[in-house]
């Protein structure tokens, strides 16, 4: 659970924490459609100071109670309600302590009125109203009108810690500012984005099963070039397919009236590769490369609907963020195809594009069979890793196309032919 | 391979420019030590002098060791901002922005630190266990967790002394000196001590070792002296200096400046026996001690006695973890805390010693 959270946490508030034995503890916060969610994460020994004896088991009454009464939050004179999810203990690592054991807490904050969501004194003193030498420094992990989704988007609210002069405890005034629907909105547009820009599988799928849409089929073997309108009206064709495909389970998938089990989703999002990898060396489906994309685009989507399920949203929020999301998914997506395709159309008249096709094919084979392997065995292997590494250098490919194309252009070779 | 090379040329060299200054090496032990935790030179040139002139000797001479961009390095113009960055953590923990500044033992020769070390005793105290005396043993105790667990962030090497401004008889200038679970820091302006704080000391490991020839127990004395303070109070006058809150560190630490209780707590010394009272100044003179000019400080705070409070948490002996005990004065601060170890297994001190007034010498 430790991550980059952290870091900025030291990078920030290093004088605050470098001095301790021990590091401070962290807070999340998620404003959710009417409650705060919330994780507390805290050095075992130190909640071990603050209750006088060792911890034991943390899934009892006492804890509950202990949690409940240090983890407060209060608006316009009225407490809310906070209630305990779940407790955990896990084993994390600090620079300064090297390993040792935390607490996680999991908590529910609800205020009376839900309009007052955002707005709220946060009396938060786990340990520190024993431990004075403690502190806890407090983020917002998610909050869907300001754009903060992970706790990379964010900044901390504040330090809860004894101030030393008066000898007291100041709470956090939470202030979260209204936010918008239009950042809500726009920070799942660039997630989308993100997604396809960072999600190599469905970026192979869609780029394996174009490469051969700009081929005629003869005799069962691709041949010719299809003549560039013909070409361009099966691809607008093929990528519809697969947005109409995906939107369907995304939808479905993220308004959490069906929850798609990851593990066989992301094995079967491998084999779309293998097929489409399959059908690039020689068409298996010609002609119905429509049904193929609209249905593999219906399992990428239940990938997709992943996403938004865990951000926990209201409807409209939720509507808004389908849209967003998806609109994100169809603007990378455009933009890949607007600048690939022309290479492949200027490539795909000459004979060598032959090579380049059968050599993608190759390629987007082997890697779908290493992702099969990988989500199968649930372990990385050689191959699986080496694709992670070289998948920032998909500018460098598109380049290397580019160069291809250029070359095959001026050279006016003719047509390929199988 | 490369490296033991390097360490045998920087001996051999040094040897030999040692021979050429002439100034005697004190009885140097080599057993358990390193090139970077040398004995400090008998600096001849600087015997006679006194005061405020020997400090400026010494500096000089240490000086005129080093190449220009050392020197560079080492004493830049006063600056309370650089002053402010101070540690207990090991440099390679500190956050970037707090980073000790000047020069590390690791980036000098053996007599260049021979030379920064006669400095640093010349200024510090002169007593057994305490002063120049507790900072050797500080360093043989992070050598000594270099060898045992710790990583290369451990050791001498990773000590630094700095110059901020140019010592000399007018003008301010603070010499800097501290590494992991050391902060010495001397402000002088226009010839005298106006700050001997803020202080770090804390070790680990906390238990009498070997080292360098020598057996080491730095803080002991601190330890004993607190825990003679406690025990010498009735039960009633324990109870008033009892506090309720557990402290697994020190309150006020690096960069928490500043920021001290606006009401003591604890008992004050004025209901204090005159021999309790003893404890107590025997307790601070361990850390005012640490100092050459400790006298004009000892009659500061032996003058504040009566409005100076003592308060603990935990138990008296001072040797358990979250053990706690604070001396609060009009000017004098010190706390001192028992906390687990972090590279060897066992419980280890952190203490600081501040100056509510003349921390950083006021500036």
């Amino acid at each position: 659970m430790r991550n980059y959270c952290f870091l900025i946490a030291f990078l920030l508030f290093a004088g605050d924490l470098a001095a301790h034995p021990m590091p401070g503890s962290v807070v999340k916060l998620s404003v959710l459609n009417r409650e705060i969610r919330g994780v507390a994460f805290m050095p075992k020994i130190e909640l071990e100071n603050a209750i006088g004896r060792p911890v034991g088991n943390l899934n009892t009454p006492f804890f509950t109670r202990y949690f409940t009464s240090h983890i407060r939050a209060i608006s316009g004179g009225k407490p809310w309600k906070t209630t305990i999810d779940k407790i955990l203990v896990a084993t994390t690592q600090d620079s300064t302590v090297g390993s040792y054991d935390e607490v996680e807490v999991h908590f529910l904050m609800m205020p009376p009125d839900s309009d007052n969501l955002r707005n709220f004194t946060f009396d938060y003193d786990v340990i520190i109203h024993q431990v004075v030498t403690h502190s806890a420094i407090v983020f917002v992990e998610q909050d869907w009108k300001n754009g903060v989704r992970d706790d990379l988007t964010t900044r901390p609210l504040g330090v809860i810690k004894l101030d030393v002069p008066t000898g007291k405890i100041f709470p956090l005034e939470v202030r979260l500012g209204e936010g918008s629907s239009w950042k809500g909105f726009m920070s799942m547009v660039s997630l989308g984005m993100e997604h396809i820009r960072e999600g190599t599988d469905h970026l192979l799928f869609l780029l394996t099963l174009l490469l051969p849409a700009t081929l005629l089929v003869k005799r069962k073997r691709w041949a010719g070039f299809w003549g560039v309108s013909h070409s361009l009206r099966h691809i607008v064709k093929i990528v519809t397919a697969f947005t109409i495909g995906h939107s369907i389970t995304l939808i479905i998938g993220s308004t959490g009236i069906v929850h798609f089990p990851v593990k066989p989703i992301e094995i079967l999002i491998a084999v779309s590769i293998l097929v489409s990898a399959a059908h690039a060396f020689r068409p298996l489906f010609p002609g119905k490369e429509l049904f193929i994309a609209a249905g593999f685009g219906l399992i990428h989507g239940m990938a997709f609907a992943e996403s938004l399920v865990s951000l926990d949203l209201d409807a409209g929020s939720l509507a808004l963020s389908i849209l967003g999301f998806n609109l994100g998914i169809e603007l990378m997506q455009l933009l890949i195809i607007v600048i690939t395709i022309p290479w492949l159309i200027i490539l795909s008249r000459n004979r060598t594009y032959k090579e380049v096709r059968v050599g993608g094919a190759i390629f987007a084979g082997i890697a779908a069979v290493a992702w099969i392997i990988e989500r199968v065995s649930g372990s990385p292997n050689s191959i699986s890793s080496a694709l992670q590494a070289i998948s920032g250098s998909a500018y460098g490919l598109l380049f290397f196309l580019a160069i291809l194309a250029l070359l095959s252009y001026f050279k006016k070779n003719s047509p390929e032919a199988d | 391979m490369i490296r033991s090379k390097l360490i045998l040329a920087v001996v051999l060299l040094s040897g030999l420019l040692g021979s050429c200054k002439k100034d005697k090496s004190a009885n140097s032990n080599t057993t358990g030590s390193t090139t970077y935790n040398p004995d400090p030179v008998e600096v001849t040139g600087c015997a006679i002098q006194t005061g405020i002139s020997k400090v400026v000797c010494l500096s000089d001479a240490f000086k005129a060791t080093l190449t220009s961009s050392q020197v560079a390095t080492l004493q830049t113009a006063y600056s309370s901002a650089n002053a402010k960055k101070w540690s207990n953590l090991p440099q390679a923990l500190v956050q970037s922005s707090n980073k000790r500044v000047g020069l590390n033992f690791g980036s000098m020769t053996t007599t260049q630190i021979q030379y920064a070390k006669a400095l640093i005793k010349a200024v510090a105290g002169a007593g057994a266990d305490e002063g120049w005396d507790e900072q050797q043993q500080l360093l043989n105790a992070d050598e000594y967790l270099g060898a045992n667990g710790g990583s290369s962030e451990y050791g001498a090497a990773n000590y630094y002394i700095a110059l901020l401004g140019t010592p000399a008889t007018t003008g301010t200038f603070e010499i800097m000196f501290g590494g992991h679970h050391d902060a010495f820091a001397n402000t002088y302006k226009d010839g005298v001590l106006v700050g001997a704080t803020p202080s770090f000391r804390g070790v680990e490991p906390f238990g009498t070792f070997t080292w360098n020839s020598k057996s080491n127990q730095p803080l002991q004395a601190e330890q004993a002296a607190f825990s003679a303070m406690l025990n010498g109070l009735t039960t009633a006058q324990l109870a008033t200096a009892k506090l309720n809150a557990t402290f697994s560190d020190i309150l006020v630490g690096p960069q928490k400046d500043a920021a001290f209780p606006s009401t003591p707590s604890g008992i004050a010394c004025s209901s204090l026996s005159a021999s309790q009272k003893a404890l107590v100044m025997a307790a601070i003179a361990t850390y005012v001690g640490d100092v050459a000019d400790a006298a004009p400080i000892t009659a500061k705070y032996s003058n504040e006695l009566d409005n100076t409070y003592i308060s603990y948490s935990g138990t008296t002996g001072l040797v358990t973890q979250n053990d706690y005990v604070r001396i609060d004065g009009p000017s004098v601060w010190i706390e001192y805390n028992c906390q687990h170890g972090v590279i060897l297994s066992g419980n280890h001190p952190h203490s600081v010693w501040r100056d509510k007034k003349t921390d950083y010498g006021s500036n």
